[in-house]
């Protein structure tokens, strides 16, 4: 409080304490949602692969799993993915994510070459953007056939906040709760959810869904990630940044602003994305409950 | 630098003052400060990562400003537990106080007590709750013009939503460079740039007095860059938006754009206490 026997004091006080915080970041870093290429509706300071990879390299991430943002209004979904396999191709830390978009006619094919003759690990899809909901027959269709072909699947809930949308092209945020269903209908698929704020409704709903992983790209508030990991359980929480887009340090820095152990940082920031990505039945947890 | 962090002499160097804290901005607690200064010590991690020197939080003081009047009597009835957050932390926390637009009367004489008379350093008009108004009513052009007298900061909340208003008592940046034109000596601030931060900074850019702060929305790259470009790093201010908001979001608005480090250094701090200096001096 600044009253007038307090200027003098607060010209002169010296800077707070500092935290000297324990953590250090672990030796390798799984950046799990990264888009390439331009931003529909403006320019990005890192939107350019050699600046943005030069970005993580400063901050330690050492893989990052990359789709692009051409998906979100290109119907010629082939050359965007294969635009996206040639981007990573030469960089030995990004690692493709293509789109499919279950609308169009013959998404199989798409979904056939990002899986099969692309070697992706897994497909992203932008329900909000292309125009469908969890709950239709087709996501489960497409949930099915990714799972039988060992893929795993990213579910994009927003790229951007509703409330700053362009006028002219606006993608509700995805409802998640229809994902209950078909996780228990395909008990193999691994599905990821991306860009979520979660709501304390939101939170609910995926401790319910068991197997369920979220990205912590938009999980704000000063104690958001050990809120959601409080929600959810440890082993179901990936780091994602959402960049370029979002600007990439903003989810790093909140993974020492929130209070979690440093063995939890390194399951979320790396463990449970590399087990996410290998992983082709169950989640680690049910895997040591099976073991025991 | 670690987790993103700049090391810590640099985030010393910045000399970090905090214009948006919003610990329990709603309703500080029913015993007037239980949650208030809960919300601040869930905040403190990020308070001392960060370093940051002073953070300016707006109190609610009775009149009318929340949606419980048993807490509205307590705090009119007992307003020293207003002060209770200062003292726990005196070096640390700055004040302002949340009017109610639709109470001139009251807010008035609260101005009195608590800016003229009190410490606390400026007004806060809210774009929601029982105490909004839009900024070009005239009951707030009213409180304006007496916040004017005794030198306050204003920080008027602003957003522009695609789709338009959730309600009429919402402000716009558009709407507060049409009051602040009408009062070109009196600073204004232009709470969270409008969130959609690429048309708010265009609808402030040819109001000099009104400066844009920073937090509310997520940490959308390039924000400080068009911002810094189109008003100059002098009409920025730096808020936290904590704990509702995470330090992550909001600091790394600032520390990573691509400005120069006496630019960050403006938008960091340099500017609000500049701003905050006309009423300090006559305190």
């Amino acid at each position: 409080m600044v009253a007038a026997s307090e200027r003098e004091k607060l010209a002169t006080m010296p800077a707070p304490p500092s935290i000297n915080h324990p953590l250090s970041m672990p030796s390798r870093v799984i950046d799990t949602n990264v888009s390439l290429f331009h931003w529909p509706f403006r320019r990005l300071p890192l939107d350019e692969v050699n600046k943005l990879c030069a970005k993580f390299q400063q901050l330690g991430i050492t893989e990052v799993w990359a789709g692009s943002f051409e998906a979100l209004l290109h119907r010629d979904l082939r050359t965007v993915n294969e635009r996206l396999l040639r981007a990573c191709q030469n960089r030995g830390e990004l690692i493709p994510v293509g789109a499919v978009n279950p609308t169009f006619p013959d998404w199989k094919h798409d979904l056939n070459l990002c899986l099969g003759r692309f070697g992706m690990p897994g497909v992203r899809l932008l329900p909000g953007y292309h125009g469908y909901a969890l709950g239709d027959a087709v996501f489960g269709e497409l949930l099915e056939t990714a799972t039988k072909l060992g893929g795993f699947v990213q579910v994009v809930i927003a790229m951007e906040d509703t409330r700053t949308q362009s006028n002219s092209i606006q993608a509700p945020n995805v409802d998640p709760r229809p994902l209950q269903h078909w996780m228990q209908q395909i008990p193999e698929a691994r599905v990821q959810i991306l860009n979520c704020r979660p709501s304390a409704s939101d939170l609910r709903t995926f401790a319910s869904i068991h197997r369920l992983a979220v990205d912590t790209s938009r999980v704000d508030g000063t104690d958001g990630v050990s809120t959601l990991v409080k929600a959810i359980g440890i082993d179901r929480v990936l780091y994602g940044s959402h960049s370029p887009f979002l600007i990439p340090e903003a989810a790093c820095i909140r993974m020492i602003e929130t209070d979690i152990p440093g063995a939890e940082v390194k399951a979320i920031m790396q463990e449970n994305a590399e087990h996410f990505r290998n992983s082709k039945s169950t989640s680690r947890q049910n895997q040591q409950k099976q073991g025991q | 630098m670690t987790f993103g962090l700049p090391p810590t002499e640099t985030l010393r160097d910045y000399r970090i003052w905090d214009s948006y804290f919003t610990p329990a901005f709603s309703h500080p607690g029913t015993d007037g400060s239980r949650d208030l200064i809960k919300d601040m010590e869930r905040s403190m991690t990020a308070i001392q990562l960060g370093h940051f020197e002073r953070l300016c939080y707006f109190a609610h003081v009775g009149i009318g400003t929340t949606t419980d009047p048993a807490l509205e009597n307590l705090l009119r009835t007992q307003p020293q537990l207003v002060l209770k957050p200062f003292e726990r932390w005196p070096n640390r926390l700055l004040g302002m106080i949340q009017l109610n637009l639709q109470n001139t009367n009251d807010s008035l004489k609260a101005l009195n007590k608590w800016v003229k008379d009190g410490p606390m350093l400026g007004v806060y008009f809210p774009g929601s709750g029982p105490g909004a108004a839009n900024c070009l009513n005239p009951k707030a052009i009213r409180l304006v013009e007496r916040v004017s007298e005794l030198g306050g900061v204003i920080m008027q909340h602003t957003w522009l939503k695609t789709g338009g208003k959730r309600s009429p008592n919402e402000s716009t940046p558009i709407e507060l460079a049409i009051l602040a034109s009408r009062y070109p000596k009196q600073n204004f601030i232009c709470a969270h740039a409008g969130g959609e931060w690429e048309q708010g900074i265009r609808a402030v850019r040819d109001t000099p007095n009104v400066l844009i702060e920073t937090s509310g929305f997520d940490a959308t790259a390039g924000f400080i860059e068009m911002a810094t470009r189109e008003l100059g790093s002098k009409r920025i201010v730096f808020g936290s938006h904590l704990p509702s908001r995470s330090m992550g979001t909001e600091l790394a608005k600032v520390i990573t754009a691509q400005i120069s480090e006496e630019e960050k250094k403006d938008i960091l701090g340099r500017n609000y206490r500049k701003l905050l200096g006309v009423i300090q001096s006559r305190k």
